[in-house]
């Protein structure tokens, strides 16, 4: 069976009605880890909340774009995941 | 409503017990109410070295702790209250609303005339008396809250002073604001006693509380995660992935020392002494011994000790060393 192979960038999220900025803190897989949809990919901080983002595709983490320290915004490419068709 | 007993004073088993109930699955809210012994409690992703003086801490044995929670560091004692709550089946989007109404009402019965600010802080005339953070795991979101009863504002003051340094790291910056102890408005309460008016007028809020008492199994597993994260000293220090710091200071009789270090998760990577003072001191060979160690007054100053009674720097003790280098 032939399967294709796509690329999907993971955008950070809107998680917060008031601000859009968030500060990047710790990354919960490295490239080549294999991920559930569901899983949680990075953690971020903003308004004195930090969160978990879950990643919305399966696949396997191919790039991080982004490094822990540094400040990200609604719609930043954080991630690129290698997603089975 | 589900109260849970808190586990005793100190922040790092309440912190234990809180992550314990993001696993317990209750399908209800959970309130704690606990104080603190003395304790600099940092936001998750703080730098000790910017925010705390680890030498004043280190030498008045206040206990330095992390939350999971974001934003600035605090300092807690048994006359200031921490109330926590867990709440199960949240969405991602960030709310402190329904948390917030809960303290401010049961504030109000108590007849305290409290306002909310834009970043989420508790105020009386313009001054902050309570803040609050949140940490989401497991589809629960925990919401902590500080309040300022009858804490001792001399010591936080001083522990919370950190000289400015030329300082480059990655991390959250707290936001100092003026603070008042809410006993100013209710002078013939007992610490004690506004503990137990404020955790009644907050069950008020609740249609029914049940009291939940943990088990020995319970304990075990809280315990457990203690050590793993809260009581670890790699959590506590090491959340800062690398902080470059100067600083120099002028000892009057001893000359001028300038320190530059490098500190990474919580470890002195590098350090390099110069200056003008006085001493037959292998600064080299002191530099080469300090390199690796965690970076705490405790793990510095018997090394540092040892070097200055042999070889002793004219007029600047171990101790003002120490809190030029934490301080």
């Amino acid at each position: 069976m032939e399967v294709n192979i796509m690329l999907k960038n993971i955008e950070m999220p809107k998680l917060s009605p008031k601000s859009d900025d968030y500060f990047f803190g710790t990354w919960k897989k490295q490239p080549g880890d294999q991920i559930k949809k569901g899983d949680p990919l990075f953690e971020v901080e903003t308004e004195k909340v930090i969160s978990e983002v879950p990643s919305d595709f399966a696949g396997v983490l191919k790039e991080q774009k982004v490094s822990e320290g540094d400040p990200i915004s609604v719609g930043d490419v954080v991630a690129t995941i290698e997603v089975d068709e | 409503m589900i109260f849970v007993q808190s586990m005793g004073h100190q922040a790092a088993d309440n912190f234990a017990l809180e992550y314990w109930l993001t696993k317990k699955g209750f399908d209800d809210l959970v309130f704690l109410l606990w104080t603190t012994d003395p304790t600099i409690m940092l936001g998750k992703y703080q730098d000790a070295l910017a925010e705390v003086n680890l030498e004043y801490a280190d030498l008045h044995h206040l206990t330095v702790a992390r939350r999971l929670s974001g934003g600035g560091t605090i300092f807690t004692d048994r006359g200031s209250y921490q109330y926590s709550f867990i709440k199960p089946s949240v969405k991602q989007t960030i709310d402190f609303d329904s948390f917030l109404k809960i303290i401010c009402n049961a504030l109000t019965e108590l007849g305290l005339p409290v306002k909310r600010s834009s970043r989420n802080d508790l105020t009386i005339n313009g001054r902050k008396f309570s803040g609050n953070a949140q940490y989401n795991r497991n589809d629960c979101v925990v919401h902590h809250g500080s309040l300022l009863f009858d804490a001792n504002i001399d010591e936080m003051t001083a522990a919370l002073h950190v000289d400015p340094m030329k300082l480059k790291a990655k991390k959250i910056s707290s936001v100092h604001q003026r603070v008042l102890n809410l006993r100013n408005f209710l002078p013939s309460l007992s610490s004690d006693e506004f503990g137990a008016k404020l955790k009644q007028a907050v069950f008020n809020q609740a249609g029914k509380v049940v009291n939940y008492s943990l088990t020995s199994a319970d304990q075990g597993e809280i315990q457990a995660i203690k050590a793993r994260i809260f009581a670890n000293p790699v959590f506590v220090y090491g959340q800062t992935p690398r902080t470059a710091i100067m600083k120099e200071k002028y000892f009057h009789g001893g000359g001028l020392v300038k320190l530059a270090v490098n500190v990474d998760h919580g470890y002195l990577k590098q350090i390099h002494i110069t200056g003008d003072f006085f001493s037959n001191l292998d600064v080299r060979g002191l530099e080469k011994v300090l390199a690796g160690k965690m970076f705490q007054p405790a793990i510095i100053r018997p090394v540092l000790d040892q070097w200055l009674q042999k070889t002793p720097i004219q007029n600047i003790t171990t101790e003002q060393a120490l809190d030029l280098l934490f301080g």
